[in-house]
């Protein structure tokens, strides 16, 4: 591990600037929208004083105001549970029949494909009316039940393509190996494959976390009660018909992004971290 | 492969028809999601292009007859206003995704994979503004573009004293602008591109350097072949969310000064239009599926360039 | 340092943790619960014991964030309460995307039991008769002055599907203060000529101060400058057209309005207002706002005595009765008896003396004295709301906002061409027949 990777002034000149310039230019493009967010959101009325200037002085309403009287917690709760819950069965789903399309030949393997693609391409407008009916239909309108369905079915696509590609590096060696050693198809899948595609497999769950973290589109639909709601629900109380209170949305903001942050810290051992300690040897 | 089945037919049948049963049972989930979830609409989306389907027959689609089947899509392609330009951004947005988004992530991963001291904190500073809705980010970036309170004019007054107005209003501007609201957050891109790049296993990197690669070099010949199975994806799915653009859209200009999306087209024929023209929306919904397809098409050939360029060498 | 991150991380966990615990365990068995709750309340119906009439409404805003809001709820909560031990409960709900959720109903075939509607009447539920008229209920109980603006502008053939217990009233708001810095004063406004001057002088002193937000304001002051001669009113009363589209006297509206918008700059064009709206109520840089009467509680107290409600140039208002509370068809006599009672209160002198005082906007119930009310109440905002409304319901010409009638893609339409036409190199007779192109083809 200690080897791996060279100090910077190991690397050839050519490769230092690019790599210095890259960093610079990583840090400013987050930063920016980041600081900003912060500090507007610090700010008594941010556009009476725009930018980057600091606030005059520190203004906590914002913040105050939507612990006090927005039920922060009962949002994240919601939206932590709803979130969780259907990435873990959309994920199940999908690096089950991943796996399939991945490593194995079968007629109308195409047509998996081709039918996974088209859905990125379906638009929510046309989503709409038979989903809702078919909410209503089930019974399940106004419940949390509803969005953990949506949730797990839509965005199949992109976590099919990302762990897809996982699969796809695992060597062939390893899976004949536990065929060999007497492996029934689940149990190479659970045993040897499972394991090693975990880091792809849990880049693919962030990217649908995030997703439904800050989906409202159904969740606005579908939901009706507010205690049921998920937290982009903060952002759209701050707007009214004839003033936005500025402070108080840029807080909300910025809270509705701690979680995911937190998360992030948390668990970024488990895909980047494993990913470099090798397991994937070709 | 089917006369050889046939062929050991008493002997492999019992363990085929396990891998068949495995291969069902592992595939049934998600094929039971689609058909619920996007079966129906994907069906409707197709043959409603071809019906009468707006606010005077909501419930009953009517077929135009065969004579007339393509009235929608004569409708859009030489009548609606906005198709046209909607097209041609979403797609150059794809291509954005495809040959900008993706050479810029990939130089910012294979930054990250150096060993630096603070680089951890970069890289999980770099996923942040993925985090945030691509909602809030259109309204943080309103702000950041407006010409009385925004950064971006005082920026251009330093270059060019005389400029006054609003970027997102003029054309051509806008587009940019629009363009710059997303596409340099990379994060989640980045994130993937750059844990593949740590699974490229050392030896063949220590191979590498035994032939006198090294640096930005080595990384070019050596690590970016091997990753170049993610790189398609990751090409796929920028160019996906650059074609699909919508609530930069919605927040920034609301189509203004020549920046309609093709999903903001489809929104406004069927939710704005108070003649809720859900036939026609649907052509452009149609239109949209067709064309993510030959962008997935599109992608696959460009990666497909270099083995082809190789094989025509050896021969 | 490191232990510090560590332990905020802890302890923000933990929280996160407690969160979610406390929520999972009511969820977990909430699902197959919820899914109880709505059995049974179908058994209820069927059983006939109490029914439940459901009220959608968008006032979810908390009461720190909007205090008319908790006014809203609080009036309908008193009629829940009213009604609670009647055959039918009445359950009001405050959702944030009700348009939404009523289109998606009505494509399929259905309408919530009655709703507070933000957007124009979906055209496709009165084809389907999903909607009840509440012509003959208004007409039996005479509520013909209680419903006000609506009985005339929301009549649909024979119909009035839709009744707004506030009605949509705009004029002008001015800053007396700005003017007199660029040397103009009110009187000059009176006449579109001396109104686009008047704007020229304010933004040409170069002083931070701008004449008037353009982009969805625009918008407005380009129907009232319709509403100001005789043909440009004929255009307003009609269905959109291929006449309308290309006749002169829109296209001089059209022309007057995005020339006046380029000398005002395209800094200050925005396609909602509300972006805006904070220069003229908090930091008075802004000579006029066009936007309702309701802004009268949105003014800074610092400008209390600068701002001031006018009406358009030529002596025009808009008034809109829009959309408001509408009720679905078919549902059992006595759901539509409390609903079409839920109407008759809402129009009630009580309420609407309630809306006016409580929420600031201009009740649509005729019969009210705004002044002497106002007068009563001693309320400084109040007074101002009332003088508003009063101004503008005095105006010689009453026009409304035809973006209902007209279409939200067409108002969209429009207000993207002033946008672009606010830029100092668009040519503004090209724009126009451009837009020109695109209202014909939109309507097609």
């Amino acid at each position: 591990m200690k080897t791996k990777f060279k100090n910077l002034n190991q690397l050839p000149i050519g490769t230092r600037i690019v790599t210095i310039i890259s960093l610079i230019w990583a840090s400013i493009v987050s930063l920016t929208p980041i600081v900003w967010l912060f500090i507007s959101s610090l700010k008594k009325d941010p556009l009476a004083r725009p930018g980057f200037q600091l606030p005059e002085s520190i203004y906590l309403e914002g913040y105050i105001s939507t612990f006090r009287d927005l039920n922060v917690m009962q949002y994240f709760g919601n939206s932590m549970f709803i979130s969780i819950v259907s990435v873990v069965i959309s994920i199940v789903m999908i690096s089950m029949s991943a796996y399939v399309v991945a490593r194995m030949e079968f007629w109308g393997k195409k047509l998996v494909n081709l039918m996974l693609a088209t859905t990125l391409f379906i638009p929510a407008t046309a989503l709409t009316y038979p989903v809702y009916n078919l909410i209503n239909r089930l019974g399940i309108y106004n419940t949390r039940t509803a969005l953990i369905l949506i949730y797990a079915c839509s965005g199949i696509a992109v976590s099919f393509f990302v762990i897809k590609n996982y699969y796809e590096h695992v060597p062939k060696e390893l899976e004949d190996a536990a065929r060999i050693d007497g492996c029934g198809y689940m149990q190479t899948f659970w045993h040897i494959i499972f394991p090693v595609a975990r880091p792809g497999i849990m880049t693919a769950a962030v990217l649908a976390f995030l997703n439904n973290w800050n989906e409202y589109y159904w969740a606005s639909l579908v939901i009706i009660d507010r205690e049921k709601l998920t937290v982009p629900a903060l952002l759209s109380t701050f707007t009214t018909s004839f003033r936005t209170n500025y402070n108080g949305l840029f807080s909300a903001m910025v809270i509705i992004i701690l979680p995911p942050i937190l998360l992030y810290c948390i668990f970024n051992k488990f895909f980047i971290e494993a990913l470099s300690g090798g397991a994937v040897k070709g | 492969m089917t006369t050889v089945k046939q062929k050991n037919h008493t002997t492999v049948s019992k363990q085929e028809w396990r891998r068949r049963g495995f291969i069902i049972a592992f595939l049934a989930p998600t094929l039971l999601a689609f058909c619920i979830f996007y079966l129906y609409p994907l069906l409707t989306v197709f043959f409603t292009s071809f019906c009468k389907w707006d606010y005077t027959n909501i419930t009953n689609p009517q077929f135009w007859g065969f004579a007339d089947m393509f009235n929608n899509y004569k409708y859009i392609f030489t009548t609606y206003p906005y198709f046209w330009e909607a097209l041609l951004n979403s797609t150059f947005w794809a291509l954005l995704g495809i040959f900008f988004q993706i050479p810029l992530a990939t130089i910012i991963a294979l930054a990250f994979s150096r060993k630096i001291k603070g680089i951890k904190l970069i890289r999980n500073i770099y996923i942040i503004p993925c985090m945030i809705s691509s909602a809030a980010l259109g309204m943080i970036f309103l702000q950041l573009y407006s010409p009385l309170y925004g950064i971006i004019n005082p920026i251009i007054q330093i270059f060019n004293p005389e400029f006054s107005g609003n970027i997102l209003l003029q054309k051509g501007t806008a587009f940019w602008a629009m363009t710059g609201a997303y596409i340099f957050f990379t994060g989640t891109t980045t994130l993937m591109i750059l844990g593949n790049i740590m699974a490229v296993p050392e030896e063949i990197r220590e191979a590498a350097m035994l032939d006198g690669a090294s640096g930005l070099k080595q990384d070019f010949l050596i690590t970016i072949p091997m990753i170049k199975n993610t790189l398609k994806t990751v090409s796929i799915l920028a160019a996906t969310s650059g074609f699909l653009l919508y609530n930069e859209v919605f927040f920034l200009t609301r189509g203004a000064a020549g920046t309609y999306s093709i999903s903001y087209v489809i929104r406004e024929l069927a939710i704005n239009s108070p003649r809720s023209q859900f036939g026609r929306a649907n052509t452009v919904a149609f239109i949209q599926i067709i064309a993510g397809m030959l962008i997935i098409l599109f992608v696959n050939v460009v990666y497909e360039i270099p083995s082809l360029c190789k094989k025509l060498r050896r021969n | 340092m490191k232990k510090l991150v560590a332990l905020i991380l802890a302890a923000s966990m933990a929280m996160g943790m407690v969160a979610c615990g406390g929520n999972t365990t009511p969820t977990e068995s909430g699902s197959p619960n919820t899914q109880n709750t709505s059995a049974e309340s179908k058994n209820e119906e069927t059983k006939g014991e109490q029914q439940v009439l459901e009220f959608y409404h968008g006032y979810y805003h908390a009461e720190s964030e909007w205090p008319a809001a908790k006014v809203m709820r609080d009036i309908y909560d008193e009629f829940a309460k009213q009604h609670a031990d009647g055959p039918v409960a009445f359950k009001p709900i405050p959702v944030e995307k009700r348009d939404e959720i009523v289109s998606a109903k009505v494509a399929g075939g259905s309408f919530p039991d009655i709703v507070d509607m933000g957007i124009a009447l979906p055209q496709s539920a009165i084809s389907q008769k999903l909607i009840l008229d509440l012509k003959p209920y208004i007409d039996a109980n005479n509520l013909k002055d209680a419903v006000g603006l609506n009985y005339t502008q929301n009549n649909i053939d024979g119909a009035i599907y839709t009744v707004h217990d506030q009605i949509e009233t705009r004029g002008l708001w001015v800053n007396t203060e700005v003017l007199k810095t660029a040397g103009v004063s009110v009187e000059d406004l009176s006449t579109w000529k001396g109104f686009v001057d008047s704007m020229a002088k304010v933004t040409e002193k170069k002083n931070g101060n701008y004449g008037y937000a353009s982009g969805q304001g625009s918008l407005k002051m380009l129907y009232a400058y319709l509403g100001s001669t005789e043909d440009g009113r004929k255009l307003l009363s009609s269905e959109i057209s291929a006449d309308v589209i290309n006749s002169e006297t829109f296209a001089n509206a059209f022309k007057t309005i995005a020339r006046m918008d380029q000398v005002n700059g395209s800094e200050y064009a925005t396609p909602d207002v509300g972006n805006l709206m904070a220069d003229f109520n908090q930091n008075g840089k802004v000579a006029v706002l066009s936007n309702g009467v309701w802004n009268a509680s949105g003014i800074d107290e610092k400008f209390a005595e600068a701002i001031q409600p006018i009406i358009f140039p030529e002596n025009v208002s808009m008034a809109t009765a829009g959309t408001g509370l509408t009720v679905a068809a078919n549902m059992s006599k006595e759901k539509t008896d409390l609903a079409l009672e839920f109407i008759k209160y809402m129009t009630s002198e009580e309420v609407q003396t309630k809306i006016f005082l409580g929420v600031q906007a201009n009740p649509c119930n005729t019969t009210l004295d705004l002044n002497a009310l106002a007068e009563q109440s001693g309320d400084p905002i109040v007074k101002k709301l009332a003088l508003a409304c009063s101004l503008c319901n005095k105006a010689q010409t009453v026009v409304s906002d035809v973006s209902y009638k007209w279409g939200a893609d067409v108002g969209n339409a429009i207000t993207n061409a002033l946008m672009e036409c606010a830029n100092a190199n668009t040519n503004i007779d090209a724009r126009f027949e451009q837009l020109q192109k695109e209202l014909t083809a939109l309507i097609g």
